[in-house]
C-alpha cells in the first residue's frame, strides 16, 4: 500500500519541471528509474543535470534519456514523495537508478478551509484521519460509518440494528443536539451527501409501535451514508466539532466527515480485482430457559403436559436458533482500473457487495460504479476533477423492534416456548401461534420490508491558477455537486399471516409502497491568494460563496384488505396516501486568513455567514467565527530537547450552527377523515415561528509530541464544547391542545479529553510492528434549561428514560426506584473508551487487529422484560437480583411496581472489532508463475467482532430501538441481533 | 474579497421557507372561510375519536367492566388495577391530551369564525357556535370524568397563558353553562348548519335536531350534579323516547379509508394476549338469569390468562372494526330518567327501569322502591345496558360513593377515584 501512497503525493504537488534542453549534443545517458524495494518503474520522475537547467522526466515505464554537455556529471533525481537523490554518472549509456520513498514528503495534509488544506504538522486541531488501509484494510466493512468505529478518538458509533445495510448513529464528542440533527455532515469529494434515515416503509401501520406514548420512529430504516462503497475511499477526515468545522457554518455543529475517494495514478494502467467470501453468525446466543413441567405449566394450564410430551418426543425447538441461527452468506466483488498520463488521471471501479442476514429473507446488496477523472490543461494552470458514482442498493430489513400488536419477530419470539409448533405443513400452511399474535416463522418467510435505492452522486471542481509569480499566486476554485436518489420502500404483509387474518382481527393484508425522491445540490466559488514575504512569512487568504439546496418528496401509499395474494397498492379495499415535502435553500459566504511563519507559528482567522429558508427570517445572516494557532517548537533554533523530535502546542476556537428540525417553525394541521369528509386537526407539537438555530462554541487545546525520531507520537487534546439556544421539543401543558412545543430553551456543554499514542515498536527488514492506542472520554451537562425538566427517548419513568434536567448530564437515564422516587439510574455516556490497533508484518505476512473497550455507559434493556412476560427468558430462574426471587419474577414484579431499576444496565464491552491476517505472495514467485502478468496477489482471512466480552443481558450492548438521531440510542426492545463475520479474501493486481 | 462576497450575498435573496405539508393553524384562526369551516368542523368531529379506545379502556378497567390485556404493555393489568397511578404515562396523559386537542381544534375554529371576513350570516354564526360549543362541552366533560376532584382547566385558548384549574363542581357548572349558551345559539341557528354533519349524527343534522343532543348531554351533566328536576326538563327536550329504539342516538363512525380510522374498541373473538379485552368474570356471574345483555361478552374457545388474571369471555360490543361507537343513546337517557325520578317519583323510575329490563328479556322490576334500593337497581341496569361503552360503571359508582362494591381480583389490587393531573401541566 505504501507504494500507492507516494504516487498520489506525486500527483498532489506537481513539481514536474520541464526545461528546454539545450542541445550541445555531447553525451546521452539512458536508463530506468525504479522504486527501491518493489523494483516497480517510477514514471514522471524529474531528472536534472546538476547545476544546469537541463532536465527531463521518466516516461510511463520509468525510462528516460538525457543528453548532457560533458561527462562525468551528476544527475539529480527527484519526485514528490521520494527522497531527492544525486547520481554520479561516469559514462554514457544505460544506467539504473533506485529511488526511495521520503518519509517527510509523505506527510499528511488535513482540511482547514473549504478550498485549502495544511500539513498535519501545522494544524491547530487534532483532526482525525482514517486512511483507506485503516478503513477497509483489516476486514471489509458493511458500511462506511460502521467502519469508522474504534478508529479515531471522540466518537460513539452505535448500530441500531443487526440487519445488514446500516442504521448507524455517529456521535462526535458527545451529544450536540437534543431534538435537532445530531449526525455529522458528510461531504464526499466536495459533494454534500445526504445521510437521512427515512422511515417510509409504513411499518407502524402494522406494528403500532408509535401508537403508544412514543411517536418516534421505531422502524429502523437504514441511513443513506451506507450507500457509499468503503472500497472507493482514499481517506476520511473527521472534524469533530466547531473549532475545526466552523468554516462549514450552519450545518456543522454535529461535526463534518470529509471523504476523499480514490484517484488514478500516473503510470501504467493497473487493474485490481478483489473477491471476499464469508459468512456471519449470531454474535451472542442467549440460549433458552431451562424449562420444567412446573415452569411450563405456569405459562398456562396444560403447558406442562405439552412440554413433557415435546421433551419426550424430542420435538422441543430452540426458537432462537431457528430464527437467528442462520449463517448469512457474504460475497464482495470489486474490480478497479486506474491509471493516468501526464495530465489526465482516471479511476474506474465496480463493486458488488452482498450480505445475507442471520435471519432468513434479510440481507443487503449494493452495486456501485464509480468513475473519477482529473484532467490538467492550459499548461497545467487549470485542473478539472470529476467524481461520479452510481449506486443501487437493496436492503431487506425484516420486521423487528418494538410493537404494540405482538407482530414483530422479536416480540413474537418473546412469548413462544420451545414446545410451540409453528412449522408449516406439507402444503406450506403455517399454524397460528397459540402463544402470541403472530407466527414468527410465517412472518419471517412471508413478509417483505425492503428499501431499494437508486442514487447518483456527481461532483465537479475546476481549479484555475489566475496568476503566479515568485511571491504570490491566486487561484480560483469552482465546485458543484448533486446527490440525487430515489428510495423505494416496499412493505408487504400478506393476508394469510396470522395477524392479518380478519378472523384474528387483522386487516386482511397490508401492502405499502413509499417513494422518496431526494435531491441535494451544492455550488461554491472560492478565491485563494498566497503571498510569501522575504522573511518567509506566508499569508494565505481565501474567500468564497456557497449555495446549497435540498429537496425531498416522500409519498407513501398504504393499502389494506387486499385482493387475494395481490400486492399492488390498488389491489385492496382501503387505500391511504401520505405525502411529505421539504424544500430548503441555504446561502453563505466565508473569508479566512492563514499566516504561516516558517512552519514555526501558524495562525488562522476566519468567519462564515449563513442564511437559510429554514430560519424564521430567511435573510438574516448568522455568523460563525473561528480562530486558531499552532506553535511548532521543534522548528525553532533553540529547540534541542533530547529524544523529543517534535513538539507542537495548539489551540482552536470556532462556532457552528444546527438548523431547527423540520416543522419547528410551523404549527401545521394534519388531515383527518370521517364519513368521507376531509378535515383538519391540530398536530401534537406547537411550532415557534421565531426559532433560531442552535449555536455550538468549541474550544480545543492540546499538544502533539514525537519522540525518538518520530517513532513514538503522542497527541493530547482537551475540548470544551457548548451548545447555546438548544432547540428543545419540550413538553407543553397538554391542556393547551399540544403535547410538545419547540423552543430555544437551554444550553449544554461537553468536555472531554482525547489521547492518542502511536509507536513503531519494531522496524526491521523482516519484521514491523506498529501500534496505536487511543483513549477518550466525554462528560456533558445541561447548563441552562428554561423549561421544566422533561423525559424523552424511552418508555417512561417506570422503564427508564432519558431526562433533560439543568445541572445534570445530558445523557442521564432516570427512572423510579423501588420506593417510587425518580432517581438517576445510569448514563448513556461511557466513562471512557479505549481502542488499541496493531499492525504486524513478518516477511510477507501481515496481521492487524483492533480492540475496542467501552467502559460504562448504560442502556435501557426491555428485551428481557418482554421475554419475562412471555416466560421464556434464559435467565428467568436465576437469582441475580434477589436470592429469594427468580430474575423473571423479580423483573416482572419491578415492572408492576413501576420500578425501573432492573432495566437500566451497564453496556460496557471489550471487543475484538476487527482482525485480519494476510499473505502477499512474493513477486519472485508471481513472476515465475505468471511471467510478469500479475503484479501482486494477496490472500487472507479476517473477521469482525470475533471476541466480545460483556456482562450485558442481551445480544449486544451496541443497540438502538429508536434509530440514529438525538438521545435515543441505547434503548433496546427485541432488536435484530448483531452478528460476527468471518471472511476469506483474494486480491489480484495486474 | 469580503466586499465581493458580501455583494454576492446581498444580491441573492433567499425566499422564506413555508410549510409544504398542510395548512398552518393561523390560517384558520385569523380568517375562516366557508370551505375552511367545513373542513375545520369535520376535523373536530374526527378528532373526537382520537384515542377514544384508550379512554374507554382505562375507565372500563378502573370500573372492573373488563380487563385489557396487552402483552407489550402490562401497565393495563398493573397500575390500573392496583391504583398506583403514574402522572406521566399513557393512561393519564393520552386521553387527557387527546380531548384537549379537540378543544384546541374548536377554539381555533371559533376564533377564526369571530375573525372571519367571509359572508357568514348571524344565523350561521350562531348555529356554528352552538354546535362547536356543545362538542367542546362534551370533550371537557370527558376530561373531567377522568380528573374528577383534581379539576381541569377551562380557559385554554392561549398556550402561553393557560387559565387556572377549577374544581370538579365548578367545572361541571361551567360545562353546563357552556351547553346552555350553546342551546341558545342553536335555537337562533336557523334551519341548516353551514357545514357537513357526518352519518353518525344523522338524526341531529339541523340546529333544531342537534338541540336534542345538546339537551341530552346537558341532562347527563345535571345528573352528575344531582339536579334531577333539571335532568327531567332537559330529557323532555332531548331525543329520549321511552317507546323507541334503545340504540337511537349519536354515533362516531369509522372506516378504513384513507386518513379515516378504524374502531379502536374492536378486537376479533378469541384474540391473544397481545391485545384482548376480557370481560370481568363478575359480569357473567352477577347477571340475572335470562338477561340477554350478557351476550355482550362472548365465551372464548379457551380462557386467557395474563398477570394472574384469567377470563373466559371476550368483550364483543362491536362486530367489526368499522362498527360505530355511541356518543349517547336512548338507553342511557331512559336510565337517566329513572335516576332523576328515583326519589321524587319511584313509579316513574320503575317504569323507566322496566323499559330497559324488558328489552333485555327480563321481567319487570319487583324489588323495593326506597331510594337506596332503586339506586342499586339503576346502577345494575346501567352496568349491563352501558357495558363497555364509555366507562360509565366507574363514574356511576364514584357518584354514589360505591367504588367499594367493585371486585378486587388479586392481593394488592385497589380502586381509585380519579387520575392524577398530568405531570406536564406543571400544576
Amino acid at each position: 500500500m505504501k507504494k500507492q501512497t507516494h504516487f498520489s503525493r506525486m500527483r498532489v504537488l506537481l513539481l514536474l519541471l520541464f526545461f528546454p534542453v539545450v542541445l550541445l549534443a555531447q553525451e546521452t545517458i539512458t536508463g530506468r528509474v525504479v522504486i527501491q524495494g518493489s523494483g516497480e518503474p517510477a514514471p514522471f520522475v524529474n531528472i536534472v543535470e546538476e547545476g544546469t537547467n537541463n532536465g527531463t522526466a521518466t516516461d510511463i515505464d520509468g525510462n528516460f534519456s538525457i543528453t548532457v554537455n560533458s561527462l562525468p556529471t551528476t544527475l539529480v533525481v527527484s519526485a514528490l514523495g521520494f527522497t531527492e537523490k544525486s547520481v554520479p554518472v561516469q559514462t554514457a549509456g544505460d544506467i539504473s537508478i533506485e529511488i526511495a520513498e521520503s518519509s517527510e514528503a509523505l506527510e499528511e495534509v488535513v482540511v482547514t478551509g473549504l478550498a485549502t488544506s495544511v500539513k498535519r504538522s501545522n494544524a491547530a486541531n487534532a483532526v482525525a484521519s482514517v486512511s483507506s488501509e485503516e478503513l477497509v484494510g483489516l476486514t471489509p466493512p458493511q458500511t462506511l460509518d460502521g467502519a469508522l468505529a474504534g478508529k479515531f478518538a471522540g466518537a460513539q458509533i452505535t448500530r441500531s440494528s443487526g440487519a445488514p445495510g446500516g442504521g448507524i448513529s455517529v456521535r462526535l464528542r458527545g451529544v450536540t443536539s437534543v431534538n435537532g440533527n445530531a449526525q455529522p455532515l458528510y461531504i464526499v469529494d466536495g459533494v454534500y451527501v445526504n445521510n437521512n434515515s427515512i422511515a417510509a416503509a409504513g411499518l407502524n401501520a402494522v406494528s403500532g409501535a408509535a401508537s403508544g406514548g412514543n411517536a418516534s420512529n421505531q422502524d429502523n430504516p437504514s441511513n443513506r451514508i451506507a450507500d457509499i462503497n468503503p472500497d472507493d475511499i482514499e481517506s476520511v477526515e473527521i472534524l469533530k466539532g466547531a473549532s475545526a468545522a466552523a468554516i462549514y457554518g450552519a450545518r456543522a455543529a454535529a461535526g463534518v466527515v470529509i471523504i476523499t475517494t480514490k484517484k488514478g495514478k500516473r503510470g501504467q494502467t493497473k487493474i485490481s480485482f478483489n473477491q471476499d467470501f464469508g459468512f456471519n453468525t449470531l454474535l451472542n446466543s442467549l440460549g433458552q430457559r431451562n424449562f420444567t413441567e412446573a415452569r411450563a405449566e405456569a405459562l398456562g394450564a396444560g403447558n406442562g403436559a405439552l412440554f413433557a410430551a415435546a421433551r419426550d418426543n424430542g420435538t422441543l425447538i430452540d426458537w432462537e436458533d431457528e430464527i437467528y441461527g442462520e449463517q448469512g452468506f457474504i460475497s464482495n466483488t470489486s474490480v478497479n482500473i486506474s491509471g493516468g498520463s501526464d495530465n489526465t488521471l482516471f479511476y474506474a471501479a465496480f463493486s458488488n457487495n452482498e450480505e445475507d442476514g442471520i435471519v432468513d429473507n434479510t440481507g443487503y446488496d449494493r452495486k456501485s460504479i464509480r468513475f473519477n477523472l482529473d484532467h490538467e490543461f492550459m499548461d497545467k494552470r487549470a485542473k478539472l476533477s470529476i467524481s461520479s458514482n452510481y449506486i443501487d442498493s437493496v436492503s431487506d430489513r425484516g420486521f423487528f423492534n418494538n410493537d404494540n400488536t405482538g407482530t414483530t419477530i422479536g416480540v413474537a419470539l418473546s412469548s413462544t416456548p420451545p414446545w410451540a409448533q409453528l412449522f408449516p405443513d406439507a402444503n406450506g400452511n403455517y399454524p397460528d401461534n397459540p402463544f402470541g399474535s403472530s407466527n414468527p416463522l410465517q412472518t419471517r418467510d412471508l413478509i417483505t420490508n425492503r428499501e431499494d435505492v437508486n442514487r447518483f452522486i456527481v461532483g465537479a471542481s475546476l481549479d484555475y491558477k489566475v496568476f503566479e509569480n515568485d511571491k504570490s499566486n491566486l487561484k480560483l476554485i469552482l465546485r458543484g455537486g448533486v446527490d440525487y436518489y430515489e428510495l423505494i420502500t416496499t412493505a408487504i404483509f400478506p393476508e394469510i399471516l396470522q395477524f392479518q387474518k380478519p378472523s384474528n382481527g387483522g386487516l386482511n393484508g397490508v401492502t405499502a409502497l413509499g417513494t422518496t425522491e431526494n435531491k441535494d445540490a451544492n455550488y461554491s466559488a472560492f478565491l485563494v491568494h498566497n503571498y510569501t514575504t522575504d522573511k518567509d512569512l506566508n499569508f494565505r487568504t481565501q474567500a468564497g460563496v456557497t449555495k446549497l439546496t435540498f429537496s425531498r418528496n416522500t409519498v407513501r401509499n398504504i393499502t389494506s384488505d387486499l385482493v387475494a395474494s395481490q400486492t399492488n397498492v390498488d389491489q385492496g379495499a382501503n387505500v391511504s396516501v401520505t405525502q411529505f415535502r421539504q424544500e430548503q435553500e441555504d446561502q453563505g459566504f466565508f473569508v479566512q486568513e492563514e499566516l504561516n511563519y516558517q512552519d514555526k507559528i501558524i495562525g488562522t482567522l476566519g468567519i462564515r455567514g449563513d442564511k437559510s429558508s429554514n430560519n424564521g427570517d430567511a435573510n438574516e445572516l448568522f455568523y460563525y467565527p473561528k480562530a486558531s494557532a499552532a506553535v511548532n517548537f521543534h522548528n525553532f533554533d533553540f529547540w534541542n530537547v533530547p529524544y523529543v523530535s517534535r513538539f507542537k502546542i495548539r489551540a482552536a476556537y470556532g462556532e457552528a450552527g444546527n438548523f431547527a428540525p423540520n416543522g419547528a417553525l410551523f404549527t401545521a394541521y394534519t388531515n383527518s377523515l370521517i364519513d368521507g369528509n376531509v378535515g383538519i386537526v391540530v398536530p401534537v407539537t406547537l411550532g415557534d415561528p421565531d426559532i433560531s438555530p442552535e449555536r455550538q462554541k468549541e474550544l480545543e487545546v492540546g499538544f502533539d509530541a514525537s519522540f525518538l525520531e518520530n517513532r513514538i507520537g503522542l497527541e493530547f487534546s482537551y475540548y470544551n464544547k457548548s451548545v447555546d439556544d438548544l432547540i428543545l421539543q419540550a413538553n407543553a401543558e397538554p391542556s393547551s391542545g399540544f403535547t410538545t412545543r419547540f423552543e430555544n430553551a437551554g444550553n449544554l456543554e461537553n468536555r472531554g479529553v482525547e489521547i492518542a499514542l502511536n509507536a513503531t515498536i519494531f522496524q526491521e527488514d523482516n519484521f514491523d510492528w506498529s501500534s496505536n492506542l487511543i483513549f477518550f472520554k466525554n462528560t456533558s451537562e445541561v447548563t441552562r434549561l428554561d423549561v421544566e425538566p422533561f423525559s424523552l427517548g424511552g418508555f417512561g419513568e417506570g422503564l427508564g428514560t432519558f431526562r433533560i434536567e439543568e445541572g445534570r448530564s445530558v445523557t442521564q437515564i432516570v427512572g423510579n426506584d423501588a420506593n417510587g422516587n425518580l432517581v438517576v439510574l445510569g448514563d448513556a455516556e461511557p466513562d471512557f473508551q479505549m481502542t488499541w490497533s496493531n499492525n504486524l508484518r513478518y516477511k510477507d505476512f501481515t496481521l492487524s487487529f483492533l480492540w475496542h473497550w467501552k467502559q460504562g455507559g448504560d442502556n435501557v434493556n426491555l428485551t428481557s422484560l418482554l421475554t419475562d412476560f412471555g416466560g421464556t427468558s434464559p435467565d428467568f430462574d436465576d437469582f441475580d437480583f434477589d436470592p429469594a426471587v427468580a430474575n423473571g419474577d423479580f423483573r416482572v414484579a419491578a415492572f408492576f411496581a413501576g420500578n425501573a431499576t432492573p432495566f437500566v444496565e451497564d453496556a460496557s464491552y471489550l471487543r475484538l472489532r476487527e482482525v485480519g491476517l494476510y499473505y502477499n505472495i512474493p513477486s519472485s514467485v508471481l513472476d515465475k508463475a505468471f511471467a510478469g502478468h500479475v503484479s501482486n496477489v494477496k490472500v487472507g482471512f479476517s473477521g469482525n467482532n470475533l471476541i466480545n466480552i460483556f456482562d450485558y443481558n442481551s445480544y449486544d450492548p451496541e443497540v438502538s430501538n429508536f434509530g440514529s438521531n438525538g438521545l435515543s440510542s441505547g434503548v433496546e426492545v427485541t432488536p435484530f441481533p448483531s452478528s460476527k463475520r468471518y471472511l476469506f479474501h483474494l486480491a489480484v493486481g495486474f | 474579497m469580503l466586499l465581493l462576497s458580501s455583494v454576492l450575498m446581498l444580491s441573492c435573496e433567499v425566499e422564506d421557507g413555508s410549510n409544504l405539508n398542510g395548512p398552518t393553524t393561523d390560517t384558520i384562526s385569523e380568517d375562516l372561510s366557508r370551505a375552511e369551516l367545513v373542513q375545520a368542523m369535520s376535523g373536530v368531529l374526527a378528532d373526537m375519536r382520537t384515542r377514544l379506545g384508550t379512554q374507554v379502556d382505562v375507565q372500563a378497567v378502573a370500573g372492573r367492566e373488563y380487563w385489557r390485556f396487552q402483552s407489550s404493555d402490562p401497565r393495563w393489568t398493573a397500575d390500573l388495577l392496583t391504583g398506583t397511578l403514574d402522572d406521566n404515562t399513557f393512561y393519564t396523559t393520552v386521553p387527557y391530551a387527546s380531548r384537549y386537542g379537540t378543544v384546541k381544534d374548536i377554539n381555533l375554529l371559533l376564533e377564526g369564525l369571530t375573525n372571519s371576513s367571509a359572508d357568514f350570516t348571524d344565523t350561521e354564526r350562531a348555529a356554528t357556535r352552538g354546535f362547536a360549543n356543545t362538542l367542546k362541552a362534551h370533550e371537557l366533560l370527558m376530561v373531567l370524568n377522568l380528573q374528577f376532584q383534581n379539576g381541569i382547566r377551562l380557559d385554554v385558548s392561549d398556550p402561553n397563558n393557560l387559565g387556572p384549574f377549577v374544581g370538579y363542581d365548578e367545572a361541571l357548572t361551567a360545562i353546563f353553562d357552556m351547553l346552555t349558551t350553546a342551546a341558545t345559539d342553536l335555537s337562533n341557528g336557523g334551519a341548516d348548519f353551514p357545514f357537513t354533519i357526518p352519518e353518525g349524527f344523522d338524526g341531529f343534522n339541523t340546529p333544531t335536531a342537534f338541540l336534542e343532543f345538546n339537551n341530552a348531554l346537558a341532562a347527563r351533566v345535571e345528573a352528575y350534579r344531582g339536579n334531577y328536576t333539571s335532568v327531567l326538563t332537559l330529557l323532555g327536550n332531548s331525543f329520549m323516547d321511552m317507546a323507541g329504539d334503545l340504540n337511537a342516538g349519536a354515533y362516531f363512525t369509522f372506516s378504513l379509508t384513507g386518513a379515516d380510522v378504524a374502531n379502536p374498541l374492536f378486537f376479533a373473538l378469541n384474540s391473544t394476549g397481545a391485545n384482548a379485552r376480557i370481560a370481568h368474570p363478575s359480569f357473567i356471574t352477577d347477571a340475572e338469569a335470562g338477561d340477554t345483555r350478557v351476550g355482550k361478552a362472548v365465551m372464548r374457545t379457551a380462557s386467557l390468562t395474563q398477570s394472574n388474571l384469567t377470563g373466559d369471555h371476550d368483550v364483543f360490543i362491536y362486530d367489526s372494526n368499522v362498527a360505530p361507537v355511541a356518543v349517547m343513546r336512548n338507553e342511557e337517557l331512559i336510565l337517566l330518567a329513572a335516576e332523576a325520578n328515583h326519589i321524587a317519583d319511584p313509579v316513574a323510575a320503575v317504569a323507566a327501569i322496566d323499559v330497559v329490563r324488558i328489552a333485555a328479556g327480563l321481567p319487570g322490576y319487583t324489588g323495593g322502591t326506597t331510594p337506596a334500593e332503586l339506586v342499586t337497581e339503576i346502577l345494575n341496569q346501567r352496568r349491563y345496558s352501558l357495558f363497555a361503552e364509555g366507562g360509565h360503571r366507574w363514574i356511576d359508582l364514584r357518584r354514589f360513593n360505591r367504588l367499594g362494591d367493585l371486585p378486587l381480583d388479586r392481593s394488592g389490587d385497589a380502586t381509585f377515584e380519579q387520575f392524577p393531573t398530568p405531570a406536564n401541566e406543571n400544576r
